[in-house]
């Protein structure tokens, strides 16, 4: 009788190199510097790629077999939303503003590195970090799609979700965003890592995801939430591949040390810069609130990266250049940038609204050296306004950072009475700054940030001409998306919905 | 009752007692688990139960999350079966691991010497005729009476001696395990202890020169694969940079110095913190990173590094080898992870450094 004799399975080292390294090969008839132009021109020097280590192995049939899986579980919730009505299930419509301004700004940011990732896994000559980018690179469309399915249901029901895709080229806080990604996208292959790979994913995707997850839970938007849960379960991967990438550089040759060192800086300051975006939106758009930016970043910033750079110390990495800055920033930025939303609510695709009385108790609380002292008596002003039958807007056209693209309105790192403004004169023209943070970024590199498209002055050029309201077209900035909440037919519809729906 | 554990991708099967933890079964079968914290902290041990179940036990909440037992993952060093398993485990082949099984040993305390002011050598002669199977490098479980508990301690002696082996420990000060040795323990007492344990071996397949750094009472191991590499005949060049505060806590000084003398591949690197200031010592001052860094001009490239010491030393050596461009795949530590290590914030940068 045959014994039937169970084979050995093989173990997930072995599966990982068939199934990824044994898939490259040799070139015969052309060179490697033909095949492979974009790996010297950064200055990084590599001297083995083989030493490029993928401590996750995944292979990409089992890559299939996880996603689909993600994919069926996401899309029976989104159906079982769409079908509920589960938009009326949120706190109240001024929910919406936080999911608009993510959909807006970030989401189109996922498009981005997926084509990025796409590009870079590519242009990479080992085949670990070709595979590790194609998965990547197809982990980011799915999340844009995933994050624009469901927010079209939104979309039925409100305004400001229409136009995502010109909004994201054409409105000027989205600009910010959209910059950040340009200039990764427009980077060497192993900027463009450092940039989205190691900066956004590792160092600040926990400030951006976990508050606007929480966020969406807190305020009973399952449908958010749960495309939350779907992305995350890809972050772990994909801090994994920013980090290999770091310690491969860091590891193949000395030289490396001072370019990362300076992509580091660069990119560790950018990123702070757009998220103060969502500083402004734990703080001032959440109806229920999870926890202050200020906790937010002690928890996921200071002791995160502080456990990181202490790490990367023995590599002979510094913390970022402008670190501190950032750091006495953090009780002043989400007050500065919603105070600057508020003002220019008529240009904005979602709607603000000043802080309620139980809004400034909160805020009094969690910024007990700042709210009160600097920017309560600026809300006090806004709302006295409105109570006198006016309202509290600013028609002049802010002057914006050429770096980061957000209007000029923070102020000095050591004097919050003191806006910051820095300029630098290049080639006959002058640049202005937000922060000695941007002004360095352009300093480096200013060739590339002259060409920046900035949302004001094309707004003065040919064809619009200074014409507002053209803009404003053009930008698909429709005034029912825009100014004050109380005001709003989304507000309105949403109240006579809800009613409707809890009277059935 | 006990259960059968099968365990994938290797396809042997073991039998796991009746609370015994499926690590414990494993390691006793000389079957290697990656594991570190053995509490259920860390999540090193993490496995996929494929079929059958298991009761997590002590596994910590964050270190297995609940989405994690849902997809049928569990802490191998917490999990004990409830029915007969088939498990699959990250194994990897480790060519120079023996994966020796783990056995309890009954033993008496042949001799006990001073070697320092605060270290004493512990001999223990083993019952069985066959002593203990060991590599170089591994260390054992001491039982301790009077609900002690037990105590890791390294092999100091050498696998070429496996009826009577030899431990250096040092006093720790308001430590309950090591007062009773230093206090109560007396030559001709009967102990037990288990093992062998741990990873911290030589890489003999690398075939490469090899950097051994020690410290305070860490200077078991290294002197165990270091007499042992010699005594084969190893012809790559090995270093030893040994650090102690004083030369009277220099213990196995002129042991190494004889060494050095009979064996041209062999370099000694003594260094004292505390020389003091009578002119009498003649070797390194400094802590062990400061002589390394001297010694090799900064240049750790091409060797092997092996580190054992208190956690204060390995940090600053490491930091050393990494800065001389020596990196995590050439560095070797031998880690205990306490209940506090667990709950420090720490980058997944590492992983075994």
């Amino acid at each position: 009788m045959d014994i039937k004799k169970t084979p050995k399975k093989l173990n997930v080292k072995e599966k990982y190199r068939l199934m990824t390294r044994d898939l490259a090969w040799e070139p015969s008839y052309r060179d490697e510097k033909e095949i492979y132009p974009y790996v010297d021109y950064e200055g990084i020097k590599v001297h083995d790629w083989s030493k490029w280590e993928d401590p996750f192995r995944l292979t990409m049939d089992a890559y299939w077999k996880y996603q689909a899986e993600k994919e069926r579980k996401y899309y029976a919730i989104i159906d079982a939303h769409a079908q509920n009505n589960g938009h009326l299930n949120v706190t109240d419509a001024r929910y919406l503003t936080a999911i608009k301004l993510f959909l807006q700004s970030i989401s189109p940011g996922e498009y981005a590195s997926h084509r990025g990732f796409a590009r870079v896994g590519r242009e990479f000559a080992g085949v670990g970090p070709q595979v590790a980018c194609q998965m990547q690179s197809i982990d980011e469309i799915r999340h844009a799609q995933t994050q624009v399915h469901a927010m079209s249901n939104y979309n039925k029901f409100y305004n400001g979700f229409k136009d995502f895709a010109n909004q994201r080229d054409r409105i000027w806080y989205t600009s910010v965003a959209r910059s950040f990604f340009d200039d990764a996208m427009s980077a060497g292959p192993f900027e463009f890592l450092i940039a989205i790979g190691f900066s956004f994913e590792y160092v600040l995707t926990n400030l951006l995801f976990v508050p606007f997850m929480s966020g969406a839970a807190y305020n009973g938007d399952m449908a958010t939430c749960t495309f939350g849960f779907s992305a995350q379960s890809d972050e772990a991967r994909h801090m994994t591949l920013g980090l290999e990438c770091i310690k491969f550089m860091l590891e193949q040759d000395p030289d490396n040390i001072p370019i990362v060192q300076k992509w580091i800086d660069k990119w560790f300051w950018r990123g702070c810069r757009l998220l103060t975006l969502v500083a402004a939106m734990m703080d001032y758009m959440l109806p229920k609130r999870v926890m202050s930016w200020r906790e937010a970043w002690n928890i996921y910033g200071v002791e995160n990266g502080n456990a990181l750079f202490r790490d990367l110390a023995r590599y002979g990495i510094k913390p970022p250049m402008h670190w501190d800055d950032v750091e006495k920033s953090i009780d002043h930025t989400s007050h500065q940038i919603m105070l600057g939303l508020y003002q220019w609510k008529f240009g904005t695709a979602f709607h603000s609204w000043t802080p309620t009385a139980s809004d400034i108790e909160w805020l009094k609380e969690k910024y007990p050296t700042t709210f009160e002292k600097y920017y309560l008596p600026r809300w006090e002003y806004a709302i006295a306004q409105k109570e006198n039958g006016g309202e509290y807007n600013n028609f002049g056209l802010p002057k914006l950072c050429q770096t980061c693209q957000l209007p000029c309105l923070f102020t000095e790192p050591d004097d919050p009475t003191q806006l910051a403004h820095r300029e630098t004169e290049y080639e006959g023209e002058k640049y202005h700054f937000c922060s000695d943070g941007c002004q360095h970024v352009f300093e480096q590199e200013p060739e590339k940030y002259v060409q920046a498209w900035l949302p004001m002055p094309s707004m003065m050029q040919e064809p619009l001409k200074g014409d507002l309201a053209a803009w404003m077209e053009w930008a698909s900035l429709e005034p029912t998306a825009s100014g004050e909440y109380a005001n709003s037919e989304d507000k309105a519809n949403f109240e006579k919905w809800r009613k409707q729906v809890s009277t059935d | 009752m006990s259960f059968e554990v099968t365990i994938e991708p290797l396809g042997q099967t073991i039998e796991v007692e009746e609370e015994q933890t499926i690590l414990d079964a494993a390691l006793r079968a000389g079957i290697y688990l990656p594991h570190a914290c053995c509490h259920g902290l860390c999540a090193t041990c993490k496995i996929d139960v494929l079929d059958g179940e298991v009761d997590h036990g002590e596994a910590s909440s964050f270190a297995l999350m609940d989405f994690e037992r849902d997809e049928n993952k569990c802490l191998a060093c917490c999990a004990i079966p409830e029915s007969d398993l088939v498990i699959e485990a990250e194994i990897e082949e480790d060519p120079d691991s023996r994966n020796l099984p783990v056995q309890d040993y009954q033993c008496t305390v042949s001799r006990i010497e001073e070697l320092t002011p605060t270290i004493k050598g512990i001999w223990l002669k083993i019952a069985d005729a066959d002593g203990i199977e060991f590599q170089a490098g591994q260390y054992i479980n001491l039982n301790l009476p009077d609900d002690i508990g037990s105590r890791a301690f390294s092999i100091a002696s050498t696998p070429a001696e496996p009826g009577e082996i030899e431990l250096n420990i040092r006093k720790v000060p308001g430590g309950v395990g090591t007062a009773y040795i230093h206090d109560e323990l007396k030559e001709g007492d009967d102990i037990t202890f288990s093992g062998p344990y741990g990873r911290f071996f030589v890489k003999k397949s690398a075939d490469m020169p090899m950097i051994f750094m020690a410290g305070g009472s860490g200077l078991s191991s290294p002197r165990s694969m270091i007499m042992e590499l010699l005594e084969e005949g190893c012809e790559h060049p090995i270093t030893l940079v040994y650090g102690q505060r004083t030369r009277e806590e220099l213990y196995y000084h002129d042991e190494f110095l004889a060494l050095a003398k009979k064996y041209a591949n062999f370099t000694y690197i003594p260094a004292l913190s505390d020389a003091g200031d009578d002119g009498v010592w003649q070797g390194e001052v400094g802590f062990v990173h400061e002589a390394a860094q001297r010694a090799f001009n900064g240049d750790f490239s091409g060797n092997k590094a092996y580190l054992c010491g208190p956690p204060l030393m390995i940090d600053a050596c490491i930091n050393t080898l990494m800065q001389g461009r020596l990196f995590e795949r050439d560095i070797y530590t031998e880690k205990f992870i306490s209940a506090a290590d667990a709950q420090q914030v720490r980058s997944p940068l590492f992983k075994n450094i």
